[in-house]
């Protein structure tokens, strides 16, 4: 069967060396969702893909899809470099924890066009977002809401209104990953405890759009109490950790 | 299909980076084409280099010796130390012949989404090299990727304070036309730009 070659926007998540001068890239794509591709020659310096597939890069791409598992980039155009959250450190770190929650949450060959958006806009917001180093980035509101966004868009909106075990209207004080959401002191056993204010702040990050995730009320400890109920998602669900939330 | 030692061989060669199973077939018929000595020097250099050859204690390059060649060579500038990923990076760099000062190779580049963190690369013999021996200037040189930028401005704030920090210019390629330069270097080129 002849390949053929069709031409989508894409966001880089990774790319690793391959061979003498090529690399292979992760990319999420607004046409197939998540798709391998090979580069070749970019790591030469006269590449003329240059430096436009760094991760972070969004750009309007041809790809050629052959027999093989990973499909080959014949030519790349530049939508946004997103240079400015790559040369800062802090803001680099919170984008690399949004690719690798891309990485993990949306693994297939799928369309899904709504988080290809959050994708581009959480990259778009992060260009600006403020540094607020020496704070660690897994703890910072942008990269936050946007993991609680993927969830959502995933199909896992955590419930913070009421005791998702008993349902009963009393103060929720946990979270339970295996209920799916926060849990009232009767049912507390086993869940991660939330401060009311992280409750707010959780809620706050979920349901604000992601550029006003900065203006959250959120103090560290409800960031860490945010950070926490996200990673018990990632391990009780997906049975993974976010090498990038550890960092 | 062809016995197990010439299966095992296959195999072997298999596992070099950028050989894949029928690239390693060939590599294997042809050895079987060469004559023995042939084949059995190539064997006896793979044996004598993982037996004699090591990492310089000094600045992480390949060595045979305690101190490799570049940190044992008394003209060289000691008080300049250029940083590099890999010793392949030393190698293009040594053959500008521009650079008259000491090497340190880190092994690497910080990599969060491949688990590489600062305990990984050789940076704290960094840190105690510039203290130790009066080194006046760090250059990094680091890849211009996502990777080596980020290396960069972790070893710069490590260093900020202690020696002159540089990084090597980027730009566009010498020999190439401005026509076919991507907007994100053309751009550095632009923001580096010097006075003529």
């Amino acid at each position: 069967m002849a390949g053929r070659s069709y031409k989508t926007e894409a966001i880089v998540l990774r790319s690793f060396r391959l061979g003498e001068a090529d690399r292979v890239l992760h990319l999420y794509t607004l046409d197939r969702g998540r798709v391998g591709a090979v580069a070749k020659g970019i790591r030469r310096t006269k590449s003329r893909f240059g430096a436009r597939l760094e991760p972070l890069s969004h750009v309007q791409t041809i790809l050629h899809q052959g027999r093989g598992e990973l499909q080959t980039v014949t030519a790349v155009d530049l939508v946004r470099s997103h240079r400015a959250a790559r040369e800062d450190p802090y803001r680099l770190g919170v984008g690399l924890v949004g690719l690798e929650a891309m990485l993990r949450l949306y693994s297939e060959q799928e369309a899904n066009e709504r988080a290809f958006s959050a994708l581009a806009r959480f990259l778009d917001l992060l260009d600006d977002s403020p540094t607020r180093a020496p704070a660690r980035p897994s703890l910072d509101p942008l990269a936050l809401a946007f993991q609680l966004k993927l969830l959502w868009l995933s199909g896992y909106l955590p419930h913070l209104g009421s005791c998702t075990e008993c349902g009963s209207e009393g103060p929720v004080v946990g979270y339970s990953p295996r209920s799916g959401g926060a849990v009232c002191r009767t049912c507390a056993a086993d869940a991660l405890t939330l401060s009311p204010a992280g409750i707010t702040a959780i809620d706050g990050l979920l349901r604000r759009p992601l550029a006003e995730a900065g203006a959250v009320p959120l103090s560290e400890r409800s960031a860490r109490e945010a950070l926490s109920v996200i990673t018990a998602w990632y391990e009780f669900h997906g049975g993974f950790r976010l090498r990038t939330l550890s960092a | 299909m062809f016995g197990p030692s010439v299966d095992n061989l296959v195999a072997q060669l298999s596992r070099l980076p950028g050989v894949g199973t029928r690239t390693a077939q060939r590599l294997a018929f042809h050895l079987l084409q060469v004559p023995r000595d042939e084949a059995s020097a190539l064997a006896r250099s793979i044996d004598e280099v993982k037996e004699r050859v090591r990492f310089c204690r000094e600045c992480g390059n390949l060595t045979e010796e305690e101190l490799c060649g570049i940190c044992a060579d008394a003209r060289r500038d000691h008080s300049l130390v250029c940083v590099v990923e890999q010793p392949v990076d030393l190698v293009s760099l040594e053959r500008t012949h521009e650079f008259r000062g000491l090497y340190h190779v880190l092994g690497g580049a910080l990599s969060p989404l491949d688990g590489v963190e600062p305990e990984h690369l050789r940076i704290d013999e960094l840190l105690r090299r510039v203290d130790a021996n009066g080194v006046q200037e760090v250059v990094l040189a680091t890849n211009p990727n996502m990777t080596g930028e980020a290396t960069a401005a972790y070893l710069a704030d490590r260093l900020r304070g202690r020696v002159r920090v540089t990084r090597l210019a980027s730009g566009l390629p010498v020999g190439g036309d401005l026509e076919y330069a991507d907007e994100v270097t053309l751009g550095r080129a632009l923001a580096g730009r010097r006075e003529m």
